[in-house]
């Protein structure tokens, strides 16, 4: 039992980083990106070639995924992100399945086996095999996410995205360049799920195309919706209620996917602002205009 | 083979075409982009099949259901899941409908199960002969019967006094009410037509590929987005003539470029023209 509850632990905090990096996109630039997943599976496969191909340590490993998936997210924000909110939801949709077919047909992902045997990760000689070691781990990734978040809202450039948030036109007037900043967060976010996808894969140790399709990237919108959009405390609540709630409803889990789409209709009809969306980070523009 | 790649394109191309255009109508009017649009296709044909399924309804009478219940879902989805939000800043109905596409998509599965339903074929399509030609007379029947509903459409928006006024509504609602147009009954009328077109869609591409399941709207609903903005989103003939194309250049990359990534062309072609052309071909008022 302690076993599983460290599991799920694990499991919640790897899904910390997704959500709060998901809430940077919708909080902060103002988009829905509904291929989360997709980066997050870019970074597991990432980092798993680079430490079973290349043999590169584990530190490289994780530096590679977090970068090479920051620069996917770039490419795919340039063209879209100077468009309207709805275009990067339909993009990053294709985006995740154009990435699923890859992962399916390429050789370099295993196809649709995937990859198996990935190690545990190494640093300094220091082995993370030990589920206790690896929540400390994973516990380091979300404090990153978290700090990092918390420092890159409160400074000038989270300032400068929340008044393109409230009021784009104003903001431009103030000499803000918008679409280079929603470029910015989205390729940060995409590299903060990519951290995620590193820290996924060599945990599991067996990774497929199977974790990272739409089904994933539903359930982290669920987690910031519910939790509240542009909230970071509110995604991290999310996060942990969604991981461990399905595990003590297990006879429903046909039902998952129901609920999560009757939960997003009926949290943005009864409550837009989520659980914590009235909290400190929260944001005031969900509000309806009368 | 070319010339059969290029029919089998533009068959599949004018169910694109025919869910785009709800999708293009309903971006007309309230500037939103109903995530559910594969989901109403998709009902449209599991309405039908059940119903023919049973052996005592008639062919056109199941065709008719099948429409009017996609209808109806539309409706339903306009009521429950936009309406309450109109006046929220705009990604909240964006994520309500995706909420309502998911939603849809496990209640079916649930409820119909995740096997493919074959289409309970009541008339005969026989391949015939014409001036030496071998045409596949179920993929002319579709094609016809889709710009049948193509034609209608146009003229429904060109010359009655409701199409007229669904036009005045996504030109400025504001004035189109100044005007004494009930909007909110001219944008149910929308999603009614816009869900109808993507229900008979749906019913064509049953019974074209003979099969109908719960997921089937997924991808169909995403690459009919495609085309709505290949073609310009807000302009109905754009949106017929980006499905089309769309369609086209999917049969024609699937046999000359590689089958394995037939459902990636779509998405290529969408971060292309959003790229080099994001107004789409004929000019969209999207922007």
């Amino acid at each position: 039992m302690a076993a599983y509850i460290l599991h799920l632990a694990i499991v919640a905090g790897i899904y910390i980083i997704l959500a709060v990096s998901l809430n940077l996109i919708i909080g902060y630039a103002g988009q829905v990106s509904l291929g989360h997943a997709a980066f997050f599976g870019i970074g597991a496969y990432a980092s798993t070639l680079a430490v079973l191909s290349w043999q590169a340590s584990y530190p490289l490993a994780v530096l590679t995924a977090i970068l090479f998936t920051g620069f996917c997210g770039l490419a795919l924000g340039l063209p879209t992100l100077r468009l309207k909110e709805d275009y990067l939801a339909i993009v990053t949709l294709g985006f995740g399945v154009i990435l699923d077919l890859s992962m399916r047909n390429l050789e370099i992902t295993g196809g649709p086996d995937g990859i198996v045997g990935i190690p545990s990760p190494v640093i300094l000689g220091l082995s993370f095999r030990d589920p206790v070691m690896y929540l400390l781990l994973v516990g380091l990734g979300v404090a990153f996410t978290l700090l990092f978040t918390y420092l890159l809202v409160s400074s000038y450039h989270g300032r400068a995205l929340r008044a393109i948030r409230d009021h784009e036109t104003t903001a431009q007037v103030m000499g803000i360049n918008s679409p280079a900043y929603k470029v910015a967060i989205f390729a940060l976010a995409a590299a903060l799920a990519g951290l995620a996808g590193s820290l996924y894969a060599h945990y599991i140790k067996h990774i497929n195309y199977e974790s990272f399709g739409l089904h994933t990237s539903i359930m982290i919108l669920c987690m910031v919706v519910l939790g509240g959009m542009g909230s970071i405390l509110g995604s991290v609540v999310g996060a942990i209620i969604l991981t461990f709630l399905p595990e003590t409803l297990r006879q429903f889990q046909a039902y998952q996917d129901l609920i999560y789409g009757g939960l997003l209709v009926a949290l943005l009809i009864l409550r837009p602002q989520g659980l914590l969306g009235k909290g400190k980070l929260s944001l005031k523009f969900l509000e309806r205009k009368e | 083979m070319f010339l059969q790649q290029l029919i089998n394109g533009l068959t599949t191309g004018s169910a694109y075409a025919l869910i785009a255009l709800g999708y293009t109508m309903i971006y007309g009017i309230l500037g939103l982009i109903n995530f559910a649009q594969g989901e109403i296709y998709m009902c449209g044909a599991f309405v039908t099949v059940l119903l023919l399924a049973t052996g005592q309804v008639p062919f056109l009478a199941a065709v008719a259901a099948g429409l009017v219940a996609a209808a109806v879902l539309g409706l339903i989805l306009e009521r429950v899941a936009f309406r309450p939000l109109r006046g929220a800043h705009p990604l909240v109905p964006l994520i309500s409908a995706i909420g309502a596409s998911i939603f849809l998509q496990s209640l079916a599965l649930l409820l119909f199960g995740p096997n493919n339903r074959p289409f309970p074929m009541a008339l005969d399509f026989a391949a015939i002969n014409l001036a030496g030609l071998p045409v596949n007379t179920l993929e002319a029947a579709i094609l016809i019967a889709a710009l049948g509903f193509m034609g209608l459409l146009v003229l429904f928006v060109r010359y009655t006094r409701y199409g007229k006024a669904i036009v005045a509504c996504a030109l400025d609602r504001d004035t189109a009410r100044l005007m004494g147009i009930n909007v909110d009954r001219m944008v149910a009328l929308t999603f009614i037509v816009g869900s109808a077109l993507s229900g008979a869609g749906g019913i064509m591409m049953a019974m074209y590929y003979n099969a109908t399941y719960p997921h089937m709207g997924l991808l169909p609903g995403l690459k009919a987005f495609s085309a709505a903005i290949l073609g310009g989103v807000g302009n109905i003939p754009g949106a017929i003539l980006g499905g089309l194309l769309l369609g086209v250049a999917e049969s024609l990359g699937a046999a000359y470029i590689s089958s394995g990534y037939k459902d990636a062309i779509a998405f290529i072609i969408l971060i292309l023209v959003l790229l080099i052309r994001p107004q789409g071909i004929l000019k969209g008022r999207g922007h």
